[in-house]
Protein backbone atom coordinates (compact mmCIF):
# COMPACT_ATOMS: atom_id res chain seq x y z
CA UNK A 1 0.00 0.00 0.00
CA UNK A 2 2.67 2.44 1.09
CA UNK A 3 4.85 1.21 -1.75
CA UNK A 4 2.21 1.89 -4.39
CA UNK A 5 1.52 5.30 -2.87
CA UNK A 6 5.17 6.33 -3.05
CA UNK A 7 5.35 4.97 -6.60
CA UNK A 8 2.42 7.16 -7.66
CA UNK A 9 3.98 10.19 -5.99
CA UNK A 10 7.31 9.48 -7.65
CA UNK A 11 5.59 9.28 -11.03
CA UNK A 12 4.00 12.66 -10.43
CA UNK A 13 7.32 14.13 -9.26
CA UNK A 14 9.30 12.80 -12.21
CA UNK A 15 7.86 15.60 -14.29
CA UNK A 16 9.79 17.97 -12.01
CA UNK A 17 12.98 15.92 -12.10
CA UNK A 18 12.43 15.04 -8.42
CA UNK A 19 12.13 11.87 -6.37
CA UNK A 20 10.21 11.61 -3.12
CA UNK A 21 13.44 11.03 -1.19
CA UNK A 22 14.86 14.26 -2.68
CA UNK A 23 12.03 16.52 -1.56
CA UNK A 24 13.43 17.39 1.91
CA UNK A 25 16.87 18.26 0.44
CA UNK A 26 15.18 20.29 -2.28
CA UNK A 27 13.16 22.30 0.24
CA UNK A 28 16.08 22.85 2.64
CA UNK A 29 18.17 24.09 -0.31
CA UNK A 30 15.49 26.59 -1.30
CA UNK A 31 15.24 27.88 2.26
CA UNK A 32 19.02 28.38 2.36
CA UNK A 33 18.92 30.18 -1.00
CA UNK A 34 16.28 32.57 0.29
CA UNK A 35 18.20 33.11 3.56
CA UNK A 36 21.33 33.81 1.49
CA UNK A 37 19.59 36.82 -0.06
CA UNK A 38 18.13 38.09 3.23
CA UNK A 39 20.86 40.69 3.86
CA UNK A 40 19.67 42.46 0.68
CA UNK A 41 16.05 42.35 1.85
CA UNK A 42 17.07 43.70 5.25
CA UNK A 43 19.08 46.46 3.55
CA UNK A 44 16.11 47.67 1.48
CA UNK A 45 13.68 47.22 4.37
CA UNK A 46 15.86 49.30 6.72
CA UNK A 47 16.31 52.02 4.07
CA UNK A 48 12.52 52.51 3.95
CA UNK A 49 12.06 52.93 7.72
CA UNK A 50 11.85 56.05 9.83
CA UNK A 51 15.17 56.43 11.70
CA UNK A 52 13.26 55.96 14.96
CA UNK A 53 12.08 52.51 13.86
CA UNK A 54 15.55 51.26 12.97
CA UNK A 55 17.63 51.08 16.13
CA UNK A 56 15.23 48.90 18.12
CA UNK A 57 15.24 45.30 19.26
CA UNK A 58 11.93 44.62 17.46
CA UNK A 59 12.68 42.97 14.14
CA UNK A 60 10.33 44.30 11.48
CA UNK A 61 10.94 42.73 8.05
CA UNK A 62 8.06 44.68 6.53
CA UNK A 63 8.08 48.17 8.07
CA UNK A 64 4.71 49.09 9.56
CA UNK A 65 5.16 52.62 8.18
CA UNK A 66 7.21 53.51 5.11
CA UNK A 67 9.22 56.58 4.18
CA UNK A 68 11.45 57.71 1.32
CA UNK A 69 12.90 60.40 3.53
CA UNK A 70 16.25 58.58 3.84
CA UNK A 71 16.72 58.66 0.07
CA UNK A 72 15.78 62.34 -0.10
CA UNK A 73 18.23 63.12 2.70
CA UNK A 74 21.23 61.30 1.28
CA UNK A 75 20.80 63.19 -2.00
CA UNK A 76 20.34 66.53 -0.21
CA UNK A 77 22.81 66.27 2.65
CA UNK A 78 25.60 64.39 0.87
CA UNK A 79 27.03 64.86 -2.64
CA UNK A 80 25.53 61.49 -3.63
CA UNK A 81 24.36 62.86 -7.00
CA UNK A 82 27.90 64.01 -7.77
CA UNK A 83 29.36 60.66 -6.64
CA UNK A 84 26.81 58.88 -8.82
CA UNK A 85 27.86 60.99 -11.81
CA UNK A 86 31.56 60.37 -11.09
CA UNK A 87 30.97 56.63 -10.82
CA UNK A 88 28.97 56.45 -14.05
CA UNK A 89 31.46 58.62 -15.94
CA UNK A 90 34.52 56.74 -14.73
CA UNK A 91 32.95 53.30 -15.23
CA UNK A 92 31.63 54.08 -18.73
CA UNK A 93 34.85 55.68 -20.02
CA UNK A 94 37.12 53.19 -18.24
CA UNK A 95 35.14 50.18 -19.46
CA UNK A 96 34.72 51.52 -23.01
CA UNK A 97 38.44 52.15 -23.48
CA UNK A 98 39.50 48.91 -21.80
CA UNK A 99 37.15 46.85 -23.98
CA UNK A 100 38.07 48.62 -27.24
CA UNK A 101 41.84 48.46 -26.62
CA UNK A 102 41.52 44.94 -25.22
CA UNK A 103 39.60 43.74 -28.30
CA UNK A 104 42.21 45.27 -30.64
CA UNK A 105 45.07 43.70 -28.70
CA UNK A 106 43.22 40.38 -28.50
CA UNK A 107 42.66 40.46 -32.27
CA UNK A 108 46.33 41.17 -32.99
CA UNK A 109 47.55 38.52 -30.57
CA UNK A 110 45.28 35.92 -32.16
CA UNK A 111 45.31 36.79 -35.88
CA UNK A 112 48.41 38.80 -36.78
CA UNK A 113 52.04 37.72 -36.98
CA UNK A 114 54.75 39.98 -35.61
CA UNK A 115 57.94 39.47 -33.61
CA UNK A 116 57.45 39.58 -29.84
CA UNK A 117 53.76 38.73 -30.03
CA UNK A 118 53.91 35.67 -27.80
CA UNK A 119 56.30 37.34 -25.36
CA UNK A 120 53.83 40.20 -24.99
CA UNK A 121 50.97 37.83 -24.26
CA UNK A 122 53.15 36.07 -21.71
CA UNK A 123 53.87 39.44 -20.06
CA UNK A 124 50.11 40.14 -19.82
CA UNK A 125 49.48 36.78 -18.17
CA UNK A 126 52.49 37.05 -15.87
CA UNK A 127 51.30 40.46 -14.66
CA UNK A 128 48.24 38.73 -13.18
CA UNK A 129 50.56 37.31 -10.53
CA UNK A 130 51.15 40.79 -9.14
CA UNK A 131 47.95 41.93 -7.41
CA UNK A 132 46.85 45.50 -8.09
CA UNK A 133 47.06 46.16 -4.36
CA UNK A 134 50.84 45.79 -4.59
CA UNK A 135 51.15 48.37 -7.39
CA UNK A 136 48.88 51.10 -5.98
CA UNK A 137 51.38 52.74 -3.60
CA UNK A 138 54.07 53.41 -6.24
CA UNK A 139 51.35 54.30 -8.78
CA UNK A 140 49.85 56.81 -6.36
CA UNK A 141 53.14 58.67 -6.02
CA UNK A 142 53.72 58.66 -9.75
CA UNK A 143 50.22 60.15 -10.13
CA UNK A 144 50.95 62.84 -7.53
CA UNK A 145 54.27 63.71 -9.22
CA UNK A 146 52.68 64.28 -12.63
CA UNK A 147 49.92 66.37 -11.06
CA UNK A 148 47.05 63.97 -11.79
CA UNK A 149 45.98 63.40 -8.20
CA UNK A 150 42.27 63.93 -7.62
CA UNK A 151 41.40 63.96 -11.35
CA UNK A 152 39.24 61.69 -13.51
CA UNK A 153 42.22 60.51 -15.56
CA UNK A 154 43.87 59.34 -12.34
CA UNK A 155 40.85 57.19 -11.44
CA UNK A 156 40.53 55.81 -14.99
CA UNK A 157 44.20 55.06 -15.77
CA UNK A 158 44.56 52.10 -13.42
CA UNK A 159 41.55 50.01 -14.56
CA UNK A 160 42.68 50.50 -18.19
CA UNK A 161 45.30 47.85 -17.47
CA UNK A 162 42.84 45.00 -16.73
CA UNK A 163 44.19 42.15 -18.86
CA UNK A 164 40.94 40.18 -18.69
CA UNK A 165 39.46 41.73 -21.86
CA UNK A 166 42.60 40.98 -23.92
CA UNK A 167 42.49 37.40 -22.76
CA UNK A 168 38.82 36.79 -23.48
CA UNK A 169 38.97 38.39 -26.97
CA UNK A 170 42.15 36.52 -27.90
CA UNK A 171 40.48 33.24 -26.92
CA UNK A 172 37.51 34.06 -29.12
CA UNK A 173 39.43 35.34 -32.16
CA UNK A 174 41.60 32.21 -32.14
CA UNK A 175 38.47 30.20 -32.97
CA UNK A 176 37.49 32.21 -36.08
CA UNK A 177 38.19 30.47 -39.41
CA UNK A 178 41.04 32.01 -41.45
CA UNK A 179 38.98 31.99 -44.66
CA UNK A 180 36.93 34.92 -43.40
CA UNK A 181 39.77 37.40 -43.48
CA UNK A 182 41.40 35.81 -46.51
CA UNK A 183 38.23 36.52 -48.46
CA UNK A 184 38.15 40.07 -47.12
CA UNK A 185 41.83 40.57 -48.02
CA UNK A 186 41.07 39.51 -51.59
CA UNK A 187 38.60 42.34 -51.67
CA UNK A 188 41.37 44.69 -50.58
CA UNK A 189 40.25 45.28 -46.99
CA UNK A 190 42.99 46.17 -44.49
CA UNK A 191 43.25 44.81 -40.98
CA UNK A 192 41.39 47.72 -39.40
CA UNK A 193 38.42 47.12 -41.69
CA UNK A 194 38.54 43.36 -41.07
CA UNK A 195 38.68 43.93 -37.32
CA UNK A 196 35.94 46.54 -37.23
CA UNK A 197 33.56 45.18 -39.85
CA UNK A 198 34.03 41.42 -39.62
CA UNK A 199 35.78 40.20 -36.47
CA UNK A 200 34.22 42.50 -33.87
CA UNK A 201 30.58 42.01 -35.00
CA UNK A 202 31.12 38.24 -34.76
CA UNK A 203 32.43 38.65 -31.22
CA UNK A 204 29.07 39.70 -29.78
CA UNK A 205 29.01 37.15 -26.94
CA UNK A 206 32.55 37.80 -25.60
CA UNK A 207 31.95 41.52 -26.10
CA UNK A 208 28.87 41.50 -23.86
CA UNK A 209 30.50 39.16 -21.31
CA UNK A 210 33.68 41.24 -21.09
CA UNK A 211 31.69 44.49 -20.92
CA UNK A 212 29.44 43.45 -18.04
CA UNK A 213 32.36 42.03 -16.09
CA UNK A 214 34.76 44.94 -16.63
CA UNK A 215 31.94 47.41 -15.96
CA UNK A 216 31.16 45.69 -12.65
CA UNK A 217 34.85 45.68 -11.70
CA UNK A 218 35.01 49.41 -12.47
CA UNK A 219 31.75 50.22 -10.71
CA UNK A 220 32.84 48.37 -7.56
CA UNK A 221 36.50 49.45 -7.66
CA UNK A 222 37.39 50.60 -4.16
CA UNK A 223 41.06 50.83 -3.16
CA UNK A 224 42.34 52.76 -6.18
CA UNK A 225 39.61 55.48 -6.25
CA UNK A 226 40.03 55.77 -2.48
CA UNK A 227 43.73 56.57 -2.95
CA UNK A 228 43.46 58.56 -6.19
CA UNK A 229 40.97 61.13 -4.87
CA UNK A 230 41.31 63.62 -2.04
CA UNK A 231 38.32 65.95 -2.23
CA UNK A 232 34.74 64.99 -1.50
CA UNK A 233 33.42 65.96 -4.94
CA UNK A 234 35.87 63.71 -6.82
CA UNK A 235 34.93 60.56 -4.91
CA UNK A 236 33.19 57.67 -6.61
CA UNK A 237 30.00 56.24 -5.13
CA UNK A 238 31.57 53.25 -3.30
CA UNK A 239 34.23 55.47 -1.72
CA UNK A 240 31.78 58.25 -0.82
CA UNK A 241 29.09 55.96 0.59
CA UNK A 242 31.71 54.19 2.74
CA UNK A 243 31.53 57.30 4.95
CA UNK A 244 28.25 55.85 6.30
CA UNK A 245 30.26 53.10 7.97
CA UNK A 246 30.36 53.73 11.73
CA UNK A 247 34.16 53.37 11.81
CA UNK A 248 34.63 56.01 9.09
CA UNK A 249 31.98 58.71 9.56
CA UNK A 250 30.31 59.66 12.82
CA UNK A 251 26.83 60.14 11.34
CA UNK A 252 25.74 56.50 11.57
CA UNK A 253 26.91 56.25 15.18
CA UNK A 254 24.57 59.10 16.04
CA UNK A 255 21.61 58.54 13.71
CA UNK A 256 21.61 54.81 13.06
CA UNK A 257 21.68 52.76 9.89
CA UNK A 258 18.67 54.08 7.92
CA UNK A 259 20.69 56.59 5.83
CA UNK A 260 23.54 54.16 5.24
CA UNK A 261 21.19 51.45 3.98
CA UNK A 262 19.60 53.96 1.56
CA UNK A 263 23.13 54.81 0.36
CA UNK A 264 24.12 51.22 -0.36
CA UNK A 265 20.75 50.45 -1.96
CA UNK A 266 21.50 53.17 -4.52
CA UNK A 267 25.04 51.81 -4.90
CA UNK A 268 24.07 48.17 -5.36
CA UNK A 269 21.05 48.71 -7.64
CA UNK A 270 22.97 49.14 -10.96
CA UNK A 271 25.21 46.11 -10.50
CA UNK A 272 22.36 43.90 -9.29
CA UNK A 273 20.11 44.98 -12.20
CA UNK A 274 22.90 44.39 -14.72
CA UNK A 275 23.42 40.95 -13.20
CA UNK A 276 19.75 39.95 -13.16
CA UNK A 277 19.24 40.85 -16.82
CA UNK A 278 22.57 39.60 -18.19
CA UNK A 279 23.17 36.69 -15.83
CA UNK A 280 24.04 34.28 -18.63
CA UNK A 281 26.90 36.50 -19.83
CA UNK A 282 28.22 37.04 -16.30
CA UNK A 283 28.46 33.33 -15.68
CA UNK A 284 29.89 32.55 -19.13
CA UNK A 285 32.46 35.29 -18.79
CA UNK A 286 33.54 34.21 -15.33
CA UNK A 287 33.82 30.54 -16.21
CA UNK A 288 35.87 31.18 -19.36
CA UNK A 289 38.59 33.08 -17.51
CA UNK A 290 38.98 33.50 -13.79
CA UNK A 291 38.55 37.18 -13.18
CA UNK A 292 40.35 39.61 -10.98
CA UNK A 293 40.48 43.35 -10.53
CA UNK B 1 41.34 20.81 -43.58
CA UNK B 2 43.11 23.68 -41.85
CA UNK B 3 46.49 21.98 -42.31
CA UNK B 4 46.01 21.47 -46.06
CA UNK B 5 44.98 25.11 -46.45
CA UNK B 6 48.18 26.19 -44.71
CA UNK B 7 50.28 24.01 -47.01
CA UNK B 8 48.54 25.31 -50.10
CA UNK B 9 49.21 28.91 -49.12
CA UNK B 10 52.38 30.35 -50.70
CA UNK B 11 55.39 30.31 -48.38
CA UNK B 12 55.96 34.03 -48.80
CA UNK B 13 52.64 34.80 -47.16
CA UNK B 14 53.22 32.53 -44.15
CA UNK B 15 56.40 34.33 -43.20
CA UNK B 16 55.14 37.84 -43.82
CA UNK B 17 55.11 40.10 -40.77
CA UNK B 18 51.97 42.09 -39.97
CA UNK B 19 53.64 45.30 -38.85
CA UNK B 20 50.22 46.81 -38.22
CA UNK B 21 49.99 44.37 -35.28
CA UNK B 22 52.17 46.71 -33.21
CA UNK B 23 49.66 49.50 -33.72
CA UNK B 24 46.82 47.17 -32.70
CA UNK B 25 48.48 46.20 -29.43
CA UNK B 26 49.90 49.68 -28.70
CA UNK B 27 46.63 51.15 -27.41
CA UNK B 28 46.41 48.56 -24.66
CA UNK B 29 50.12 48.02 -24.11
CA UNK B 30 51.16 51.65 -23.53
CA UNK B 31 48.80 52.30 -20.58
CA UNK B 32 49.59 48.78 -19.36
CA UNK B 33 53.36 49.46 -19.30
CA UNK B 34 52.96 52.91 -17.74
CA UNK B 35 50.30 52.17 -15.12
CA UNK B 36 51.01 48.52 -14.29
CA UNK B 37 54.54 47.35 -15.15
CA UNK B 38 56.04 50.76 -14.34
CA UNK B 39 54.64 50.85 -10.78
CA UNK B 40 55.75 47.24 -10.20
CA UNK B 41 59.36 48.12 -11.05
CA UNK B 42 59.18 51.47 -9.24
CA UNK B 43 57.76 49.71 -6.18
CA UNK B 44 60.55 47.12 -6.24
CA UNK B 45 63.07 50.00 -6.24
CA UNK B 46 61.23 51.92 -3.51
CA UNK B 47 61.25 48.91 -1.21
CA UNK B 48 65.02 49.44 -0.83
CA UNK B 49 64.68 53.16 -0.08
CA UNK B 50 63.59 55.51 2.63
CA UNK B 51 61.06 58.02 1.35
CA UNK B 52 58.75 60.43 3.18
CA UNK B 53 56.46 62.97 1.56
CA UNK B 54 59.35 65.42 0.99
CA UNK B 55 62.67 65.00 -0.73
CA UNK B 56 63.96 62.12 -2.80
CA UNK B 57 64.00 58.38 -2.11
CA UNK B 58 67.21 57.48 -0.26
CA UNK B 59 68.78 54.05 -0.87
CA UNK B 60 68.98 52.09 2.40
CA UNK B 61 69.53 48.55 1.13
CA UNK B 62 67.86 45.82 3.15
CA UNK B 63 67.13 48.05 6.15
CA UNK B 64 63.37 48.13 5.44
CA UNK B 65 63.19 44.36 5.19
CA UNK B 66 65.01 44.00 8.50
CA UNK B 67 62.65 46.55 10.03
CA UNK B 68 59.62 44.68 8.67
CA UNK B 69 60.61 41.43 10.35
CA UNK B 70 61.08 43.26 13.63
CA UNK B 71 57.86 45.32 13.32
CA UNK B 72 55.17 43.93 15.59
CA UNK B 73 52.37 45.38 13.41
CA UNK B 74 53.71 43.77 10.23
CA UNK B 75 53.77 40.44 12.01
CA UNK B 76 50.20 40.95 13.30
CA UNK B 77 49.05 41.92 9.80
CA UNK B 78 50.59 38.82 8.21
CA UNK B 79 49.30 36.60 11.02
CA UNK B 80 45.75 37.98 10.65
CA UNK B 81 45.86 37.61 6.87
CA UNK B 82 46.82 33.95 7.23
CA UNK B 83 44.02 33.51 9.79
CA UNK B 84 41.58 35.06 7.29
CA UNK B 85 42.74 32.45 4.80
CA UNK B 86 42.30 29.62 7.29
CA UNK B 87 38.74 30.73 8.07
CA UNK B 88 37.54 31.90 4.65
CA UNK B 89 39.08 29.49 2.11
CA UNK B 90 37.68 26.19 3.49
CA UNK B 91 34.25 27.75 4.16
CA UNK B 92 33.95 29.23 0.67
CA UNK B 93 35.13 26.03 -1.00
CA UNK B 94 32.87 23.66 0.95
CA UNK B 95 29.74 25.85 0.87
CA UNK B 96 30.40 26.76 -2.78
CA UNK B 97 30.65 23.07 -3.68
CA UNK B 98 27.46 22.27 -1.75
CA UNK B 99 25.56 25.08 -3.53
CA UNK B 100 26.92 24.01 -6.92
CA UNK B 101 25.89 20.39 -6.34
CA UNK B 102 22.42 21.55 -5.30
CA UNK B 103 21.84 23.78 -8.34
CA UNK B 104 23.31 21.10 -10.63
CA UNK B 105 20.39 18.76 -9.74
CA UNK B 106 18.13 21.01 -11.86
CA UNK B 107 15.25 20.65 -9.44
CA UNK B 108 12.38 23.17 -9.70
CA UNK B 109 13.46 26.77 -8.95
CA UNK B 110 17.14 25.90 -9.20
CA UNK B 111 17.55 28.88 -11.53
CA UNK B 112 16.31 31.16 -8.76
CA UNK B 113 18.66 29.50 -6.27
CA UNK B 114 21.57 30.08 -8.68
CA UNK B 115 20.72 33.77 -8.96
CA UNK B 116 20.46 34.20 -5.18
CA UNK B 117 23.67 32.30 -4.42
CA UNK B 118 25.65 34.36 -6.92
CA UNK B 119 24.14 37.83 -6.35
CA UNK B 120 26.42 39.04 -3.49
CA UNK B 121 29.47 38.59 -5.73
CA UNK B 122 28.44 41.47 -8.02
CA UNK B 123 28.07 44.25 -5.42
CA UNK B 124 30.81 46.50 -4.10
CA UNK B 125 32.80 46.12 -0.89
CA UNK B 126 31.00 49.13 0.54
CA UNK B 127 27.66 47.34 0.21
CA UNK B 128 29.03 44.12 1.70
CA UNK B 129 30.75 45.94 4.54
CA UNK B 130 27.88 48.21 5.53
CA UNK B 131 25.15 45.60 5.29
CA UNK B 132 27.14 43.26 7.53
CA UNK B 133 28.10 45.96 10.03
CA UNK B 134 24.34 46.41 10.43
CA UNK B 135 23.54 42.67 10.44
CA UNK B 136 26.29 42.03 13.02
CA UNK B 137 25.48 45.02 15.26
CA UNK B 138 25.87 43.84 18.84
CA UNK B 139 22.70 45.34 20.25
CA UNK B 140 20.24 45.68 17.35
CA UNK B 141 21.71 43.37 14.71
CA UNK B 142 19.69 40.58 13.09
CA UNK B 143 22.30 37.90 13.69
CA UNK B 144 22.44 38.38 17.45
CA UNK B 145 18.65 38.71 17.56
CA UNK B 146 18.10 35.27 16.04
CA UNK B 147 21.02 33.71 17.96
CA UNK B 148 19.22 34.99 21.06
CA UNK B 149 16.38 32.54 20.36
CA UNK B 150 18.94 29.75 20.61
CA UNK B 151 19.98 31.07 24.00
CA UNK B 152 23.28 32.48 22.73
CA UNK B 153 24.19 35.75 24.49
CA UNK B 154 25.00 38.89 22.44
CA UNK B 155 28.27 38.49 20.56
CA UNK B 156 30.35 41.68 20.02
CA UNK B 157 31.13 40.61 16.41
CA UNK B 158 33.05 43.69 15.30
CA UNK B 159 33.89 45.46 18.54
CA UNK B 160 35.92 42.88 20.43
CA UNK B 161 39.45 41.71 19.68
CA UNK B 162 38.34 38.08 19.91
CA UNK B 163 35.54 38.28 17.36
CA UNK B 164 36.37 41.02 14.83
CA UNK B 165 38.30 38.73 12.48
CA UNK B 166 35.38 36.25 12.46
CA UNK B 167 32.89 39.09 11.82
CA UNK B 168 34.83 40.34 8.79
CA UNK B 169 35.26 36.73 7.59
CA UNK B 170 31.49 36.13 7.61
CA UNK B 171 30.96 39.09 5.29
CA UNK B 172 33.85 37.96 3.08
CA UNK B 173 32.48 34.44 2.74
CA UNK B 174 29.11 35.84 1.67
CA UNK B 175 30.84 38.07 -0.88
CA UNK B 176 33.45 35.68 -2.32
CA UNK B 177 31.35 32.56 -2.63
CA UNK B 178 29.80 33.43 -6.02
CA UNK B 179 32.97 32.93 -8.06
CA UNK B 180 33.80 29.51 -6.61
CA UNK B 181 30.13 28.55 -6.98
CA UNK B 182 29.92 29.34 -10.73
CA UNK B 183 33.32 27.81 -11.50
CA UNK B 184 32.30 24.56 -9.79
CA UNK B 185 28.85 24.63 -11.39
CA UNK B 186 30.41 24.95 -14.85
CA UNK B 187 32.84 22.13 -14.03
CA UNK B 188 30.01 19.86 -12.82
CA UNK B 189 28.33 20.22 -16.20
CA UNK B 190 31.46 18.76 -17.79
CA UNK B 191 31.48 15.65 -15.59
CA UNK B 192 30.19 12.85 -17.85
CA UNK B 193 26.72 11.82 -16.70
CA UNK B 194 27.39 8.18 -17.53
CA UNK B 195 30.05 7.97 -14.80
CA UNK B 196 27.64 8.95 -12.06
CA UNK B 197 24.81 6.88 -13.52
CA UNK B 198 26.99 3.78 -13.77
CA UNK B 199 27.96 4.16 -10.12
CA UNK B 200 24.29 4.48 -9.23
CA UNK B 201 23.47 1.26 -11.08
CA UNK B 202 26.25 -0.43 -9.09
CA UNK B 203 24.42 0.61 -5.93
CA UNK B 204 26.63 3.52 -4.84
CA UNK B 205 24.89 5.91 -2.44
CA UNK B 206 24.67 9.62 -3.13
CA UNK B 207 27.58 10.28 -0.74
CA UNK B 208 29.72 7.53 -2.29
CA UNK B 209 29.07 8.88 -5.78
CA UNK B 210 30.13 12.33 -4.61
CA UNK B 211 33.32 11.12 -2.96
CA UNK B 212 34.42 8.46 -5.44
CA UNK B 213 33.18 9.82 -8.77
CA UNK B 214 32.39 13.52 -8.75
CA UNK B 215 35.09 15.03 -6.51
CA UNK B 216 37.97 13.27 -8.31
CA UNK B 217 36.61 14.66 -11.59
CA UNK B 218 36.45 18.16 -10.10
CA UNK B 219 39.97 18.07 -8.65
CA UNK B 220 41.63 20.46 -11.16
CA UNK B 221 38.85 23.05 -10.77
CA UNK B 222 38.83 22.67 -7.00
CA UNK B 223 42.54 23.33 -6.92
CA UNK B 224 42.05 26.42 -9.13
CA UNK B 225 39.29 27.64 -6.79
CA UNK B 226 41.47 27.19 -3.71
CA UNK B 227 44.38 29.05 -5.33
CA UNK B 228 42.16 31.93 -6.46
CA UNK B 229 40.59 32.07 -3.04
CA UNK B 230 43.93 32.02 -1.21
CA UNK B 231 45.21 34.89 -3.37
CA UNK B 232 41.99 36.84 -2.93
CA UNK B 233 42.19 36.51 0.88
CA UNK B 234 45.83 37.59 0.86
CA UNK B 235 44.55 40.79 -0.80
CA UNK B 236 41.76 41.37 1.72
CA UNK B 237 41.33 45.10 2.32
CA UNK B 238 38.07 46.87 1.45
CA UNK B 239 35.77 44.97 3.80
CA UNK B 240 38.30 45.47 6.61
CA UNK B 241 38.46 49.19 5.87
CA UNK B 242 34.67 49.59 5.84
CA UNK B 243 33.77 47.25 8.71
CA UNK B 244 36.43 47.69 11.41
CA UNK B 245 39.25 49.96 10.18
CA UNK B 246 41.49 47.06 11.18
CA UNK B 247 40.46 47.35 14.81
CA UNK B 248 39.88 47.03 17.61
CA UNK B 249 43.60 47.16 18.43
CA UNK B 250 44.69 45.78 15.01
CA UNK B 251 42.77 42.55 15.71
CA UNK B 252 41.23 42.51 12.20
CA UNK B 253 44.03 44.32 10.36
CA UNK B 254 45.39 42.73 7.17
CA UNK B 255 48.58 43.14 5.14
CA UNK B 256 47.01 45.48 2.56
CA UNK B 257 45.28 47.41 5.34
CA UNK B 258 48.64 47.89 7.06
CA UNK B 259 50.23 48.97 3.75
CA UNK B 260 47.43 51.49 3.37
CA UNK B 261 47.91 53.01 6.83
CA UNK B 262 51.71 53.03 6.47
CA UNK B 263 51.52 54.84 3.14
CA UNK B 264 48.60 57.19 3.78
CA UNK B 265 48.65 57.93 7.51
CA UNK B 266 52.38 57.67 8.21
CA UNK B 267 53.59 58.48 4.69
CA UNK B 268 56.38 55.92 4.80
CA UNK B 269 56.31 55.07 1.08
CA UNK B 270 59.54 53.11 1.03
CA UNK B 271 58.47 50.96 3.94
CA UNK B 272 54.96 50.45 2.51
CA UNK B 273 56.57 49.23 -0.74
CA UNK B 274 58.74 46.82 1.24
CA UNK B 275 55.67 45.20 2.82
CA UNK B 276 54.03 45.08 -0.64
CA UNK B 277 57.07 43.21 -1.94
CA UNK B 278 56.88 40.71 0.92
CA UNK B 279 53.21 40.09 0.11
CA UNK B 280 54.03 39.72 -3.59
CA UNK B 281 56.74 37.16 -2.79
CA UNK B 282 54.22 35.21 -0.72
CA UNK B 283 51.71 35.19 -3.59
CA UNK B 284 54.43 34.21 -6.05
CA UNK B 285 55.49 31.24 -3.92
CA UNK B 286 51.87 30.06 -3.58
CA UNK B 287 51.20 30.40 -7.33
CA UNK B 288 54.39 28.56 -8.28
CA UNK B 289 53.81 25.84 -5.69
CA UNK B 290 50.34 25.31 -7.12
CA UNK B 291 51.75 25.10 -10.68
CA UNK B 292 54.26 22.47 -9.58
CA UNK B 293 51.62 20.45 -7.74
CA UNK B 294 49.35 20.43 -10.80
CA UNK B 295 52.21 19.44 -13.11
CA UNK B 296 53.16 16.52 -10.90
CA UNK B 297 49.69 14.97 -11.15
Amino acid sequence: MAATLSRTINQRLRRYNLRLADVPVWLVGLVIAVLWAMPFVWMVSTSLKFPGDVMTTDIEWLPHRLTFENYVRIFNEYPVLRWLFNSIFVAVVGTGLNILFGAMAGYALARLRFPGRDALFFLFLASLMVPTEVTVVPLLFAIIKIGWWNTYQAIICQPLTYVYSVYIFRQFFLTLPRDLEDAAKMDGANHFLIFWRIALPLARAPLIAATVIVFTLNWNNFLWPLLATSSDEMKTLPVGVAAFAPVIGTRTQIEGFALGMAGITVLSAPSLMLFFFLQRYFIQGLSSGAVRG
Amino acid sequence: MAASAAVARPRREIERTDWVGYLFVAFFTLPFLIFNIGPILFGAYLSFTKWGIFGKPKWVGLQNFRAAFADEFTIIAFKNTILYGIVIVPCVTVIGLAFALYVHQRWPLSGLARTLFFAPYVVSATVIGLVWVWMLDTQFGLVNHYLGYLGIPEIPWLTSTNWSLIGVSIASIWWDLGLVFVLLLAALQDVPRELSEAAEVDGASRWQRLRMVIIPQLRPVLSLCVTLQVISTLRIFSQVYVMTNGGPASSSSSVIYYIYTTAINQQLFGYASTISMLLFLMILVITLANRLLIRER
